[in-house]
């Protein structure tokens, strides 16, 4: 469709002015994460002397480090068994009859609609009772059950050619075999994609982190740099240089995947 | 490529229909292989880690919130908790920080119609009719989506700054003296409005543009030969056709919202000045955290759930016909 001139510099404009609001902070930020300690509070868009300074800090001076390797390790072995545990489910949504599945379906993507700030007082004190308050447990185990993920993985097991999976029985491979030999190498993008959005999710986790963690020992990212900017940390170059450490991952992600992060994240409907 | 230690048993291993648990255990776990029956358990062996998973916390925790908004505690295990009945959800309409989040929350929604709801419509169109030449664009307005939300508030807080931000310098350069937008009650639920609304525009312009996708171009080139100008082909052909799309992003936008502008006012304004800028999300959050009033915090949580019920359950409906449609 070819819209009228007018219109079509009008569009641009405008486009080019959305895209300058989202491109203008990011270089605030990367350049003041980079510059020398007496330039932070200047105006200019570029350091004159572009230095590593403002990130040594952060790792020599606070918890940031710690903080790093929380979000890290408990990120990749929340979305690991979280797509475990959704394969499993899909897979029995999508390949077994049995009596009240289309019930027990609703209620798994009925859960997708309630959200944490609706469940947080119970798990919370249930933390509390467990002594996992403080842990990297309270980070991980709440949040292993992901409908999204089996709503989707489900979606792409249906849509496998029959055949495929009942030759794979037919040669006497049991629903175990199948599942991982079979069903597993053929879901590839499906999975990849999955991966991209509940890393991402659970890099960016604010609410939850936020009430079940208080030392260097189980405190995220996300949670340490509001503690920096609510204890009045002064050192802005720092604080700058934990931003781009925290978007590094979602950035690098985009860039590499760049389609298909975009096409999941419409296709999920999760809204980051 | 099948396991052979596992696909020894051949057909003989098939299960009966009604296999389960009635057959004998020296039949060994064989029944557990193979197209499992109705009665079978199997099924749920798979389902199990996902439906124990929600049931204790997602769905218990509900039910437990619900009898928690009927007590008096204080989240200190020595100390009992008191039924009072329906007193802290009088106890919670009736305070000044209900009403401001109920307030609050009324602004979020209405501001977010035009800014997360419409405004992507015409960048969508425009971007359509640019096809693959505007994926640049689409890029970059959908980077806001993927950072955090702490990582934009720290970003904001910093350019805000009343003393050395860099909105107060350049500011300053064109003679203009900037007000502290976020210490001010009228103006820092703005900054979040337009913040919040910024973040998720590139994700609604993409929801809009698959919506767009299926609309067929050479109804257009028709309308065309036919005299017909933009303005035409938007009212009559674009809008009537994006109509279901815009149904599922108003409702979906309407209940995120309510849980994205979470982290920006905890982060940025904690609530204030003077609760100007607490919803009922973070009022949940204020009663069962910073006062430790549980009974207050679940009544508050109680109405909150119903209120997001009878949103998602319209929206649900709107899904469907969405499907229909799209059929």
């Amino acid at each position: 469709m070819q819209l009228s001139r007018s219109w079509m510099v009008i569009g641009h404009v405008v486009l080019l002015l959305l895209c300058l609001s989202v491109l203008l902070p990011m270089v605030i930020v990367l350049s003041t994460a980079f510059k020398p300690m007496n330039e932070v509070y200047s105006s200019a868009l570029l350091p004159s002397a572009p230095t590593l300074d403002n990130f040594g800090r952060l790792f020599a001076s606070t918890a940031f480090g710690w903080y790093a390797w929380n979000t890290t390790a408990t990120t990749v072995l929340r979305v690991l068994g979280q797509l475990a545990i959704g394969v499993l489910a899909a897979y029995a949504f999508a390949r077994f009859a049995f009596r009240g599945r289309d019930a027990i379906f609703a209620l798994v993507i009925g859960a997708m609609m309630i959200p944490q700030v609706l469940t947080m007082l119970p798990i919370y004190i249930m933390m509390a009772q467990l002594n996992w308050f403080d842990t990297w447990w309270a980070l991980i185990i709440p949040n292993l059950a992901t409908p999204i993920a089996v709503f989707l993985l489900r979606q792409h097991i249906m849509s496998f050619p029959s055949e495929l999976l009942d030759a794979a029985q037919m040669d006497g491979a049991g629903h175990w075999t199948t599942l991982w030999r079979v069903v597993v190498p053929n879901l590839g993008p499906a999975l990849a994609a999955l991966t991209i959005i509940i890393f991402i999710d659970s890099w960016n986790e604010y609410f939850w982190p936020l009430l079940v963690t208080e030392s260097p020992q189980s405190r995220t990212i996300q949670i340490g740099l509001r503690e920096f900017l609510q204890e009045g940390m002064n050192d802005y170059g720092a604080l700058m240089a934990g931003i781009i450490v925290a978007s590094l991952p979602a950035i690098a992600m985009f860039l590499f995947f760049q389609r298909r992060v975009m096409d999941t994240f419409v296709s999920s409907g999760l809204k980051g | 490529m099948v396991d052979t230690a596992l696909s020894n048993a051949g057909p003989d291993a098939r299960p009966h229909p009604r296999g389960g648990l009635q057959r004998p255990l020296a039949a060994g776990w064989a029944h557990l292989r193979g197209r499992a029956g109705t009665g079978s358990l199997v099924p749920w062996l798979y389902l199990a880690p996902t439906l124990v998973l929600l049931a204790v916390f997602t769905y218990w925790p509900l039910i437990h919130t619900a009898y928690l908004s009927l007590v008096e505690w204080n989240l200190n295990p020595g100390q009992p908790a008191r039924f009072v009945g329906l007193d802290n959800y009088s106890r919670v309409a009736g305070s000044n920080l209900f009403q401001a989040a109920l307030g609050n929350t009324l602004v979020y929604l209405a501001a977010s119609i035009p800014l997360k709801v419409l405004l992507p419509i015409p960048i969508a169109v425009f971007l359509w009719s640019l096809g693959s030449k505007g994926h640049i664009y689409r890029a970059v307005l959908f980077l806001p989506t993927l950072i955090s939300f702490v990582v934009v508030g720290v970003a904001v807080m910093w350019i805000l700054n009343p003393i050395f931000g860099y909105a107060k310098q350049y500011a300053a350069m064109i003679g203009i003296r900037m007000p502290n937008l976020m210490a001010d009650p009228d103006t820092a639920i703005w900054v979040i409005i337009v913040v919040s609304s910024w973040k998720v525009l590139g994700f609604n312009v993409l929801l809009y543009l698959a919506g767009l996708a299926s609309i067929n171009r050479d109804y257009i080139e028709a309308m065309r030969m036919d005299g017909a100008g933009d303005g035409t082909i938007f009212t009559r052909l674009i809008w009537p056709l994006l109509t279901p799309t815009l149904m599922f992003v108003l409702i979906s936008t309407l209940i995120f919202t309510m849980q994205q502008v979470f982290t920006p006012i905890d982060l940025m304004t904690q609530g204030g000045p003077s609760n100007s800028t607490t919803n009922l999300f973070y009022m949940v959050y204020q009663y069962s955290f910073v006062t430790f009033d549980v009974g207050g915090g679940a009544a508050g949580t109680v109405m909150l759930f119903l209120l997001l019920m009878v949103m998602a359950l319209v929206q649900l409906r709107l899904i469907d016909r969405r499907v229909q449609y799209k059929q």
